[in-house]
């Protein structure tokens, strides 16, 4: 039956189609873009368009539209350009270069460093977990990065570019510029991790998203004009460089936004610190390797915290804690085991007796971590205005993200913040709308400092770890924001 | 003295089962009630004792003997009434948990697996007449596979007047998003697309829609027809409009695991023919309300691995759908805490007394998958079914929301 608002969506259809080859595929006939208004013309940039990686996850949504709200989406943006990093599209196994402009001292230090020694510390210190992470995760099982010959879901820029028309770039500037003499998109999305990166002292991986970012502001500066830009995950492993993005942004009065899709997945059960509430304590419970499953834990945990009473003030002292001290620390009080307990009760994925026989357990009362986690990891925070909060890395007793908080007057709020399965990964397509909505109204739904705090956090803790878990007071994490008034995660 | 006023008050539980091994229904919903589980950010522990407990398929895998021994209140016997009366030859419970899905039974021509949920049913009532007393009892999952006895199941609660409670987990899990239907909306027509086999999952679905339209304007009024589909037919149907294309989409749209039709793809929407390809084997039970409402339970094995409901409700433009969330092994998932809502209602219809929502649901679902399955069987005809007369009003809402 030809209903009124099937027949405009075919009349939509083939006018856009006019313009726009990739609405001919098959998959998206059946809900054409909004053409009442010219798509927003996008430049992605890149390290590994990969099957199974966050950017392929992401940007695919961009190309063949997600699922949202009970329907199939396709945003009002056209991908135009793109730039993957050539090494990773050749696949070719070398002694990754120093990091030239944004490098300083960390990169120094790891001048030097093989594809395959960056690996093995990699393997040491964990693969993933979590909202990307288990997606990092699953596709490095399927497609080992350095080991034997790629195979075809290693690359799929190239695929992608002749399928859907936009252009495959050999640098950041010609993406910008989609080929041409000036700066010729709307948008830029930019998606940097994976890849065998090294690590520096502190265990961090040195993603290039620094790079990347100056070599869009530079272009921004040439041209006079700058566009939104979206940061896939942490800003920087520098809180440094990633103050400097954000004082780009503002100075060049270009919207930002970034971080992971956890913060804005769906939650079990639908909850949210109620705007406002005086937090007593929180514990966020995660999984996942340094610098990999942390930072999506610890921006999760803030897209909480930052709700408090009198928003965001910054952080003043952290400390980074391991082995039988994260237990001392429980006992001493430090952090509230009650806190644990009540996070670990949203898990749906503990592990030790339940992966046995199914039995459901509350490893606090059981008295089982110790047991179940080999090396365990607490983050302590302390915020400026005194409330404190613990990040718990607690590989071998969940595979999941939760969280709890002691909110006065309210009892405790906890939920899981929920890590949809493969390989639909659907937390991406929740962040993707907010990603659409930064690019189509050049406003973004919530706060760059967020991430910019959760960056600075994570450095600075591993940071305390480098220094022997000393406490470490965090002066320059003075990042002070409000939340948007209204929660940003799924729920609709 | 002060702790026994205690534990009186506590109900001293019988549970029996088909089987009792890792991953099976009674596992999920015993080790709850004996171990405690997640509710409302904190580990519950059940104010009720599981105090005796019979299996009737027991050996290699059987968790019963480990069970026992952390829980040594829990005695064990090899028959019902034994259970059920622990020794003293009259009924010695305060409630009767009876878990009849799963273990090894014979099937009937039909493909229906004949779990003695029935006769379970009538050892239990054996003991209740013979004691001159009745206790409330839960039945896992569908009554029977037959109608006339899930008939005769209710028809002897109410007689007899004990509260009953059966069904899916489907209607109490969380959902996503977390969203309700609105209590007497004019619902136009329903959809669930689903996943799972004919005579296990089929229940699921149904279970899936009908704690939805329950809530619709006048309530539930019973069934008049149902009509089954499968594979060239479902797909027919599908193009022919029988259903609607636009509710079957928002329902796809609520999966968090839909497969995807290109290689390379991790998030696709299936063409037709790539959904013809997906899910060749598709099953639909078709069927109408008595009030003219209009529902389709799919089973689409091979396009999805979770429950999605769509409605069309008068008075809103987009379809409103949501996802019945079950907490499946598929990535991370080690506990299928969607028995977690189960558990809590039954703990309170043994506290209180009271049905947490009418068992004609169950009824009906019941006798939906009964003439659904016929539907199959006959070769697909439509297929009238007065005996699906089922009146009832919804309950408050139990979807899980702590």
């Amino acid at each position: 039956m030809l209903t009124r608002r099937r027949f405009i969506g075919y009349t939509a259809l083939t006018s856009a189609s006019l313009a726009y080859r990739p609405l001919l595929l098959p998959g998206m006939a059946q809900t054409p873009r909004d053409t009442s208004r010219p798509p927003v013309r996008l430049a992605v940039i890149g390290n590994a368009y990969q099957y199974g990686s966050n950017l392929q996850s992401i940007v695919d949504r961009f190309l063949v539209g997600y699922p949202i709200e009970g329907d199939w989406h396709m945003p009002s943006v056209q991908v135009v350009s793109m730039y993957i990093e050539p090494k990773r599209r050749a696949q070719v196994a070398v002694p990754i270069a120093p990091r030239p402009s944004a490098a300083r001292g960390a990169a120094q230090e790891s001048e030097g460093v093989t594809l395959a020694q960056s690996a093995q510390l990699a393997a040491r210190t964990g693969g993933g977990g979590g909202a990307g992470g288990g997606a990092r995760a699953a596709a490095a099982e399927r497609a080992p990065e350095h080991d034997g010959p790629p195979g075809p879901m290693d690359d799929l820029s190239a695929g992608r570019s002749q399928e859907f028309g936009f252009r495959l770039c050999a640098n950041i500037p010609e993406a910008l510029r989609c080929g041409g003499d000036h700066l010729a998109v709307d948008a830029v999305l930019s998606i940097v991790e994976q890849g065998n990166y090294p690590r520096n002292h502190k265990d961090q991986i040195l993603y290039p998203r620094y790079d990347y970012f100056q070599q869009c502001v530079q272009v921004f500066q040439d041209e006079g004009r700058a566009v939104p830009y979206f940061n896939y995950n942490s800003l920087s492993f520098s809180f440094n460089e990633a103050k400097d993005m954000v004082a780009t942004s503002e100075k060049l009065k270009f919207p930002m936004l970034a971080g992971s899709a956890l913060p804005v997945t769906w939650r079990l059960p639908d909850t949210d610190i109620p705007l406002g509430a005086q937090i007593q304590e929180a514990v966020m419970v995660g999984f996942g390797g340094i610098d990999s499953g942390d930072f999506d834990a610890l921006e999760a945990m803030q897209s909480m915290m930052e709700r408090r009473k009198g928003g965001e003030t910054g952080v003043k002292a952290v400390q980074f804690l391991e082995g039988d001290d994260v237990w001392a620390a429980g006992e001493s009080g430090r952090w509230s085991k009650e806190l644990l307990s009540s996070a670990q009760s949203r898990s749906d994925a503990p592990q030790g007796l339940t992966v046995m026989d199914g039995r459901p357990q509350d490893m606090v009362a059981a008295g089982v971590l110790p047991q179940l986690v080999k090396d365990p990891a607490a983050y302590c925070i302390e915020y400026t205005d005194g409330t404190r909060a613990t990040l718990l890395m607690l590989n071998g007793a969940d595979q999941d993200f939760t969280f709890s908080a002691r909110v006065a007057g309210q009892g405790l709020i906890a939920t899981q913040f929920f890590n949809s399965p493969m390989p639909n990964l659907t937390f991406t397509a929740a962040l993707a709308s907010k990603i659409e909505h930064l690019f189509t109204t050049r406003s973004a739904p919530y706060p760059v400092e967020r991430t910019l705090l959760t960056s600075g956090v994570l450095e600075s803790c591993l940071t305390s770890r480098e220094h022997g878990n000393q406490r470490l007071e965090t002066p320059h994490l003075c990042v002070k924001y409000q939340p948007p008034a209204e929660s940003q995660y799924a729920r609709t | 003295m002060a702790q026994d006023a205690i534990s009186s008050k506590r109900p001293q539980i019988a549970v029996l089962a088909n089987i009792y091994k890792t991953r099976l229904h009674t596992q999920h919903i015993v080790d709850r009630i004996l171990d405690g589980y997640g509710w409302g950010g904190v580990y519950r522990h059940p104010q009720m004792d599981v105090v005796s407990i019979f299996v009737e398929q027991r050996g290699e895998g059987d968790l019963v003997p480990e069970r026992a021994q952390r829980h040594p209140g829990m005695q064990v016997y090899s028959t019902t009434a034994e259970a059920l009366t622990r020794g003293t030859g009259k009924l010695a419970v305060d409630g009767v948990v009876y878990i009849g899905e799963q273990g090894d039974y014979p099937r009937n021509e039909k493909g229906q697996t004949e779990y003695p949920r029935y006769r379970f049913f009538e050892e239990i009532v054996g003991v209740f007449r013979a004691s001159g007393r009745s206790v409330p009892v839960y039945v896992d999952k569908h009554l029977s596979y037959r109608w006339d006895w899930a008939k005769d199941m209710v028809d002897t609660s109410r007689k007899m007047g004990f509260p009953l409670m059966a069904g899916s987990s489907a209607p109490v899990t969380w959902r996503i998003p977390s969203v309700e239907l609105p209590l007497g909306a004019t619902v136009r027509e329903a959809v669930c697309v689903a996943f799972g086999a004919v005579d296990s999952y089929d229940i699921h679905a149904l279970e899936t829609i009908q704690c939805m339209v329950e809530r619709r304007k006048g309530g539930e009024t019973g069934v008049e027809w149902v009509q089954a589909y499968r594979g060239d037919n479902f797909w027919k149907a599908h193009e022919q409009g029988v259903w609607s294309q636009k509710l079957f989409k928002a329902g796809l749209c609520r999966s968090h695991t839909v497969t995807p039709a290109r290689e390379g793809f991790s998030n696709v929407y299936p063409t037709l023919r790539q959904l013809r390809e997906l899910a060749p084997d598709a099953v639909a039970y078709h069927y109408q309300h008595t009030d003219g409402l209009r529902c389709t339970m799919m089973l689409l094995n091979g396009l999805l691995q979770d429950r999605n409901f769509a409605a069309e409700i008068q008075g809103q433009l987009e379809p409103f759908s949501t996802q019945m969330y079950c907490s499946r092994p598929l990535e991370n998932a080690t506990l299928e805490n969607y028995f977690a809502p189960l558990v809590y209602l039954i703990e309170q219809m043994m506290l209180t007394g009271k049905e947490p929502y009418p068992v004609e649901r169950t009824l009906l679902t019941t006798g939906l998958v009964c003439a659904g399955i016929d539907s199959l069987f006959q070769g697909q005809p439509r297929l009238q079914t007065p005996q699906l007369d089922i009146h009832y009003q919804p309950a408050a809402s139990t979807m899980r929301r702590t």
